[in-house]
């Protein structure tokens, strides 16, 4: 309504903004430990109540971000600050305006309100909120059952269930979109709209997530398998409308599942979780890919995008189909208050550090924070801010790195307030540490303290379980890397920040730092958040100063290739030029090369491709023409290229015209089984021919014996200790020194990067073209079809019984623990658990961590429920 | 001092130094994981034949050779035995 919005201005602007202020200076003191507020218990009293939550009910009402900011702030300094019931109650009433039911439950569960509100409201407001309270639910199709949401997860049912088209939704990090999509999502099969879904995810550490969500709503009667293994068993492939299945997998895993089939048309739905990372580097091209084909195999797919806090989630639906309905569900409420705090140190006194909250263009002064030591350097400032600020819990501190991570965790460890811990829980986190890493591995020390760092090649197991003890309050402090910002659904009470830098060294920018801010504040959990931005004037740190407010912009990483045209024609260029030295290649203008070069093999033209219709045809014109010539010179057929997104055709032509080439025994050019004594060096043979002919992928070339080596130890199914054990040998025995931290990290970055994501990217195309290469001159018979090396090396996996076991839903680290006790390499799933029945009360006995026990109960569980 | 003629499988080298170039150029040809061919392998098996420790190193019998990795980025032969076991050897040992 236009003629209230000068209205709402005033009150925000004039009418309410002193006490508005002092309210949010005090509801945020609430949240703070050791901090020197200025105000009393007086002033607090003072407050005009009755006239604040009237604004903020007329406030409620407003379609702008800011007036619903300022309610939002009352209704939680009405609840936080506890003046009077009578208040507290009608704060609850205005977050029932506001829809925000969740926050009324949490204050009836920190005994702010007692229960049954509506009971004690007068009747015509017990009308009107009860009215409210239907208008915020929605009905589920398969229970008939109504559901409490909030207006984002409203707008989201009704748009979702209207129809088949595609839909892109976008919402801040705490309104609750995974918990509404699964929701959805179940409430499909069991209406029977829906027989088989693919939901992707960009990171291993999501899709445990969603695995778990998914499994936590679906029971018994259902019939849905939820699987994240990229195989079909034989049987499957049989019946493959027999059995319902949710499939959850990185873009990556997708095109290896798709390849395993010949046509799959079966898929009904496709939800892309984090869907703004279509522009990440090389892997946003791999997941444009992969949209792009499974809508080719079913034209009518629903396809629904989720994003955090975007500016313009509608560029997703551009490729939809031709008459596909397209809508945008565009939410930009918040549903947690949330401070943006900087901390300064007082002059002179190091241990003193001025909080002044920003809201808008204004600062609040907080008061002072006392730290326990003088720090003297940077991490000191982040490790004793968190430490004092954060006793509650819930504080999360950013670090640029994993090495920072461990440290300023070890600082934080050290606060005398801090002190070892008995709880059951982390002893058992820092057991499996211990086993599953080294006993030397600094998290297991700092987790028996209630304080953990999380980085990205960190063994899942162990991270899932750093995330589950941070949520439920054991894990007081953690300290993380970017990787919890690309895809992890964590968020905290507390952020501490100081110059965050996104991968090596840039500094974040404004979107990039608000994704990062959106996680402070957990709805249903907490009423507010806090962003604490450490030295906020150093412009070292914060080269343009702490970020105002951004949502993040969208942008396919082949459009913003693409868009430098000039680049993208030089780098084709020097393609058919040949000849590349190592340092002409470039990993983004790789991806897209490949992309548009499978797209050409594929179709004759990119005029058909998907995303045709929003380029440039002179610009479509003269990539035509490129393409063209490079195809004429690829023999390598296009539905090679097509299996393996991200590789280079022209690449894998270099490769095949070696292998034609080549004039020595072809079984040479097979790689071994991992058990045979050549293995290492063929892998090693192997990496040198791709880093020469398709892309330099193991790099640099010197330590592509290293890369083999690790990609074979995986292979036979070595634990990650075990790995670590030996290179520590290998150095010991040769005289080497080493650093341990970095001797662990290094080797969980060649596990996570190389063996699980270049080498089964690239051998598996290396196998491809070898096969192709064999075919086409009558030997076939040199063709083993006995290992799929893209799942083999991924998982790291070359036996049976592994791979059942990995295919029963265990972690590869309890998978491998298991099987270091497991005789039979040729068991299938059931016989795994009729291992499993007949040896669990043995697992003590074996040294088997209790976190693996735990999780071997649970897929026992869910199998014999789901089966 | 004159040239002293080899033997090696039957063939013969006017002087030490062609054998050491037959060896390496057919050490080169192949990429470390590699199995040599059946006709290569006649050679070697007159090579290491003249190794100063052949016995041991033949062991109770050849199944094949292949080409492996050796220290600084070099390759070198091996000679696979019949029970399972491998070694390297020198070829520069056996000439």
């Amino acid at each position: 309504m236009v003629s209230e919005q000068p209205l709402y201005d005033w009150l925000v602007d004039v009418g309410v903004a002193d006490e508005v202020r002092f309210v949010r200076k005090a509801t945020a003191a609430v949240g703070l430990s050791n901090l020197d507020c200025k105000f009393d218990e007086s002033e607090v009293n003072a407050i005009e109540w009755a006239r604040l939550l009237l604004a903020g009910s007329i406030l409620s009402r407003s379609e702008s971000r800011r007036h619903k900011e300022v309610a939002l702030t009352i209704a939680t300094g009405a609840v936080v600050l506890r003046s009077s019931s009578e208040v507290s109650d009608a704060g609850a009433v205005l977050f029932n305006d506001l829809a925000n039911e969740r926050s009324i439950e949490l204050a009836i569960s920190k005994g702010i309100i007692p229960p049954d509100l509506y009971s004690r409201l007068g009747t015509s407001l017990r009308i009107e909120t009860e009215r409210r309270k239907v208008d915020s639910s929605v009905l589920v199709q398969s229970s008939g059952r109504h559901l409490a949401v909030n207006e984002f997860q409203k707008e989201f049912w009704l748009a979702v269930s209207n129809d088949n088209g595609w839909l892109s939704a976008s919402a801040p990090t705490a309104s609750g979109k995974t918990f509404l999509v699964l929701q959805w999502l179940v409430d499909q099969f069991r209406a029977g709209y829906v027989s088989n879904a693919v939901y992707l995810a960009p990171t291993r550490a999501l899709i445990s997530e969603i695995e778990d969500g998914l499994q936590s709503l679906l029971i018994e009667g259902d019939g849905v398998r939820i699987n994240s293994m990229p195989i079909r068993s034989g049987q499957e492939q049989a019946n493959k409308y027999a059995r319902r299945t949710i499939n959850v997998f990185t873009q990556e895993r997708i095109h290896i599942f798709l390849n395993s089939i010949e046509k799959d048309d079966s898929v009904d739905v496709l939800i892309v979780d984090e869907a703004h990372k279509i522009g990440d580097d090389s892997r946003g091209v791999i997941l444009q890919d992969a949209i792009e084909r499974l809508n080719r195999s079913n034209p009518n797919l629903k396809v629904v995008f989720v994003s955090p806090a975007t500016q313009n989630p509608g560029i997703l639906l551009e490729d939809a189909p031709d008459g596909s309905p397209k809508r945008t569900v565009d939410s930009d409420f918040p549903t947690v208050l949330q401070n943006l705090i900087l901390a300064q140190q007082v002059p002179r006194k190091p241990r003193e550090w001025a909080l002044q909250i920003r809201d808008a263009e204004q600062y609040i002064d907080l008061g002072v924070l006392h730290l326990n030591n003088k720090p003297g350097s940077v991490k000191k400032k982040l490790a004793f801010i968190a430490a004092a600020v954060g006793e509650a819990g819930g504080t999360l501190v950013y670090a640029n790195g994993a090495a920072e991570a461990e440290a300023i965790a070890l600082l934080i460890s050290q606060i005398p307030k801090i002190e070892k811990s008995e709880d059951e829980e982390l002893l058992a986190l820092s057991d499996l540490v211990r086993k599953g890493v080294h006993t030397r591995y600094q998290l297991a020390s700092v987790v028996e303290r209630g304080v953990a760092f999380h980085y990205g090649n960190m063994p899942s197991l162990i991270r899932r379980e750093v995330e589950r003890l941070f949520r439920s309050g054991k894990i007081r402090y953690l300290v993380c890397t970017s990787t919890l910002v690309e895809g992890v659904n964590l968020s905290c009470r507390t952020i501490v920040v100081r110059g965050p830098r996104k991968g090596r060294g840039h500094p974040m920018e404004a979107h990039d730092f608000w994704n990062l801010a959106g996680r402070a504040g957990r709805w249903g959990s907490e009423f507010q958040g806090n962003i604490i931005c450490v030295d906020p004037a150093d412009t070292d740190a914060w080269p343009s100063g702490v970020p105002v407010r951004a949502r993040y912009p969208i942008t396919r990483e082949s459009d913003s290739v693409m868009n430098s045209h000039h680049k993208l024609n030089e780098y084709l260029d020097r393609m058919i030029v040949g000849d590349r030295a190592d340092n002409e290649f470039d990993h983004q203008l790789e991806t897209v090369s490949a992309f548009l070069l499978s797209n050409f093999l594929r179709a004759g033209s990119l005029k058909e491709a998907a995303f045709a219709s929003r380029r440039n045809p002179a610009e479509l014109e003269i990539l035509d023409e490129k393409l063209r010539y490079l195809s004429e010179r690829i023999e390598v057929p296009s539905e090679v290229a097509l299996r393996h997104p991200g590789v280079n055709a022209f690449g894998l032509q270099r490769l095949l015209d070696h292998f034609q080439n080549y004039d020595g025994n072809l079984e040479n050019l097979i790689p071994a089984p991992v058990e045979s004594f050549d293995a290492y060096d063929r892998f090693v043979t192997i990496m040198e021919k791709i880093n020469r002919y398709v892309y330099p992928a193991f790099m640099p070339e010197g330590l592509v014996p290293l890369h083999a080596l690790v990609v074979i130890e995986w292979l036979k199914g070595y634990s990650l200790a075990n790995i670590i054990k030996r290179r520590i040998s290998y150095q010991e025995d040769n005289n080497r020194t080493y650093k341990l931290p970095n001797l662990i990290r290094g080797t969980m970055d060649l596990v996570e990067q190389t063996a699980r994501f270049r080498a089964p990217r690239y051998v598996a195309a290396y196998m491809d073209v070898l096969k192709f290469h064999f075919l086409n001159i009558g030997r076939s018979d040199l063709i083993e079809d006995e290992l799929d090396w893209g799942v083999a090396l991924e998982f790291g996996v070359s036996t049976k019984t592994l791979l059942s076991l990995l295919e029963l839903g265990l972690s590869r680290m309890s998978s491998v623990i298991l099987y270091e006790n497991i005789a039979e390499d040729g068991y299938s799933q059931q016989g795994c658990i009729e291992w499993i029945s007949e040896h669990r009360s043995q697992f003590d006995g074996m040294g088997i961590p209790k976190i693996i026990s735990i999780e071997v109960d649970k897929v026992l569980r869910s199998r014999s429920s789901n089966t | 001092m004159p040239a002293i003629p080899v033997t090696i499988g039957g063939k013969i080298f006017e002087k030490k130094g062609d054998a050491l170039e037959f060896f390496q150029v057919m050490l080169a040809k192949y990429y470390p994981g590699d199995t040599v061919s059946d006709d290569d392998s006649v050679w070697l098996t007159g090579l290491i034949a003249r190794h100063p420790e052949a016995a041991e190193k033949i062991g109770n019998g050849i199944r094949n050779f292949s080409v492996r990795r050796a220290d600084y980025n070099t390759k070198c032969f091996w000679v696979n035995r019949v029970d399972g076991t491998s070694e390297k050897f020198s070829y520069k040992s056996c000439v």
